[in-house]
């Protein structure tokens, strides 16, 4: 079964419908045209779904109504969305949540974690056993600085961080 | 060179920690082979033909004596009793157990070492000039640069999960003996008119089944924006890399499908955003990097002149060698000591562990205890007295490390094959063991001059067959061994990719081939003072083509 789990822990009342035609419980979430055509049209909050050949910059004139972000990771090789999310945060602005949705693995959540992701759906059940330990296979120091907080370390400019 | 401070201690433990979490859960099951796959590969884990393989990662080519040592104590304790120096300036174990890894790893990060992104699709151990800081015509030592960017890319967020592997090698010399213009991104260490000191910034070299040349992204960069234009270019690489193709998937097809003017133009855009934020480096943290590769105190030893020139006048041998092996040091009383791991007939690139220990305790007692691995598979010593040259000639001597074959035909590159490599089409050791043996005469070798044989097991090109003077790769044809010869490649300045001679040789008619070739050469050029490469460029491949195979013009295999 799939879990969501938040940074604050799993979510059981999940308010987002993933599926692409609409057919799940919840809110919907459109994919990039399906949203900006909404969002030309009207004035309700966005939720999207950012593919990764998609270009999520084209969100910038209407971030501040974009409420959702899921970002998809169809393959564990395919690291597109790192750089979707890292762009959602940094250059848009983007406060959000930004959800990674695909086939995530335990072993890629820190990496998300830092460039800004913030939840993540995954039905991996040793994935879900290890994230319900809170327990994270991550690395507390950093050499870059990315959309995550993190503080910076005496001795390079380049070196983060992280909250224990 | 570079020292770890408390910081890089604690990443590379967590790092240990989090790889060994890994290994365990892989081996209980929690993990599948085809995800674990990736997390090993990022930390140098290859599964090879017989055994896993552990590449361990040496920065830039720097290894101080004590790592030196370090290395051939794994090879002793965990290996089979050697190591093999490979062509990114790193060393492979070629008999590791999995469940021994973890401890490789504990032991390695006691000397400052490990095997992060030794492979896997990420950003890949930044290679650099083996001269640096010893040679005469640097701008400065790159490796400062290439130990920034060692730290930024290490374990990278965004950047971990490329389309392809990532390779960046930097020079800071006119004369590239970084071969950076076939990497993903080749940066050469300049100063401007004013004085200022940056890099112009090579993009989309590479070899493979696609060899191409890299094209000039920036012809100055200040070094200052080091760290953000290099996001910029891997960002849009990240995002616009082909993902479809695993062939297709470097950086180098990227940019020929797109265009430099083009790709240019996107990293440009991209770069606007980050150039003024938190990656731009401030002068003092280069200052501060720079400091650790000071060099050592070269006091003067001018008596070392007068004594190498009565060493040479009674050791034809031993003047032999300095002739071939010793490169001028930018100290006058020094000297850069190549120490060649290409003894007639033996595997190109191996050590011993023996050796390991011989070679930290001569770089101890003549060489301020530094050490460099060349892309070229040999080690160098970078800064000898002339006046310690004797010695230390008998020393390597007492562990058969003086052969006197620098940039000669017999100092070959040759990728693993098919002894080791699961991919491989053919054998290359043994190729190169048998070209090793034909042309072992020092006389004839010397005649021949400078004449670089590089040969690959397969179309991956780890031997970098392209860009050899003579190039010669395994394919398979009606399931035997078949050998395609190129002429004319190079990876220096002048970077060019060899061209296809004619239909493939089988392994048994390789050597005449490769005679037949030289002595063509021999015969066509103007003198000794024209080495191969200028020969071939000069006259072309007609000659060669028509020796090889007679009037009958034939097509490539
Ligand atoms: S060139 Fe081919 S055979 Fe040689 S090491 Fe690389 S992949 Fe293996």
């Amino acid at each position: 079964m799939t879990r969501i789990w938040t940074t604050s822990g799993f979510l059981d009342n999940d308010p987002w419908d993933l599926s692409t035609d609409g057919s799940g419980e919840g809110a919907r979430v459109l994919s990039l045209d399906e949203a900006l055509e909404l969002a030309a049209g009207s004035n309700e909050p966005i939720a999207v779904r950012i593919e990764p050949a998609d270009d999520v910059t084209r969100l910038a004139p209407v971030v501040d109504r974009v409420v959702f972000v899921a970002v998809n990771f169809p393959a564990f090789s395919d690291g597109r969305a790192f750089s979707h999310a890292s762009l959602l945060r940094d250059r848009l602005g983007y406060t959000g949540e930004i959800r990674a949705i695909g086939g995530v693995l335990l072993d890629q959540v820190p990496f998300m974690l830092r460039v800004g992701i913030d939840s993540v759906a995954t039905s991996h059940g040793p994935t879900i056993e290890r994230l319900a330990e809170n327990n994270l296979p991550g690395i507390k120091l950093h050499y870059q600085p990315a959309a995550a907080e993190s503080s910076p370390v005496a001795g390079y400019s380049w070196r983060r961080r992280s909250a224990p | 060179m570079y020292r770890y401070d408390e910081f890089d201690h604690d990443f590379v433990r967590d790092r240990v920690a989090q790889f060994t979490d890994q290994v365990e859960r892989r081996l209980k099951g929690d993990i599948s082979e085809d995800a674990f796959k990736p997390l090993r590969l990022m930390n140098g884990v290859y599964l090879q033909l017989h055994a896993y393989m552990l590449r361990v990662a040496v920065p830039y080519g720097t290894l101080s004596s004590r790592q030196m040592r370090k290395l051939a104590h794994i090879a002793r304790t965990y290996d089979r009793g050697y190591g093999h120096f490979t062509t990114r300036q790193n060393i492979q174990y070629n008999w590791p157990k999995l469940s021994d890894i973890p401890a490789i790893l504990s032991e390695l990060a006691e000397v400052e070492m490990h095997a992060i992104q030794t492979s896997g699709n990420c950003i890949r151990n930044v290679t650099a000039d083996h001269f640096a800081g010893a040679a005469a015509d640097e701008v400065a030592d790159p490796r400062p640069y290439a130990e920034i960017l060692r730290q930024w890319s290490s374990v990278h967020p965004e950047f971990s999960f490329l389309p392809r592997k990532f390779k960046i090698a930097i020079t800071a010399a006119e004369r590239d003996r970084a071969a950076i213009q076939v990497h993903d991104i080749g940066l050469q260490l300049k100063r401007n008119e004013a004085g200022e000191t940056g890099f112009a910034v090579y993009v989309g070299g590479g070899q493979g089944r696609t060899p191409m040349v890299a094209k000039l992204l920036n012809p100055f960069l200040p070094e200052e924006h080091l760290l953000s234009y290099v996001t910029a270019i891997m960002r849009v690489y990240n995002l616009h890399g082909r993902r479809d193709n695993k062939y297709k998937a470097r950086i180098k097809i990227l940019v020929h499908e797109t265009g430099i003017d083009n790709l240019a133009a996107q990293v440009e855009a991209e770069w606007e955003h980050l150039r003024a934020g938190e990656l731009k480096l401030p002068d003092a943290d280069i200052a501060a990097i720079t400091s650790y590769f000071a060099p050592p105190e070269l006091s003067d030893r001018a008596e070392g002149w007068a004594q190498l020139a009565a060493w040479k006048r009674t050791d034809e041998e031993f003047s032999g060698w300095v002739g071939r092996n010793v490169a001028p040091h930018r100290h006058p009383d020094y000297a850069m000591v190549t120490i060649s791991l290409k003894p007639i007939g033996g595997i190109p690139g191996d050590a011993s562990a023996d050796q390991m220990d011989a070679v930290a305790a001569l770089a101890d007692e003549f060489g301020f205890g530094e050490i460099r691995v060349t892309h070229e598979q040999n080690l160098v010593l970078p800064h000898v007295a002339l006046a310690d040259l004797e010695p230390l000639w008998r020393g390597l001597k007492a562990e058969g490390l003086e052969t006197a074959n620098s940039g000669l035909i017999t100092d070959i590159i040759a990728c693993p094959g098919l002894d080791y490599c699961a991919l491989a089409n053919a054998r290359s050791i043994p190729v190169a063991q048998e070209i090793s043996n034909r042309f072992a005469d020092a006389r004839r070798q010397e005649e021949i001059g400078e004449l670089k044989i590089k040969i690959s097991g397969c179309i991956n090109a780890c031997g970098h067959h392209h860009v050899g003077h003579i190039g010669i790769l395994g394919v398979e044809k009606k399931g035997a061994e078949l050998y395609q010869i190129t002429l004319g490649g190079s990876a220096d300045e002048n970077t060019s990719i060899g061209e296809i001679i004619g239909r493939g040789f089988e392994p048994e008619r390789l050597t005449d081939a490769i005679e037949v070739i030289v002595d063509t050469y021999l015969a066509e050029r103007t003198g000794r003072e024209e080495p191969f490469i200028d020969c071939y460029r000069r006259v072309g491949a007609a000659p060669f083509k028509l020796a090889l195979y007679g009037g009958s013009e034939v097509e490539a295999a």
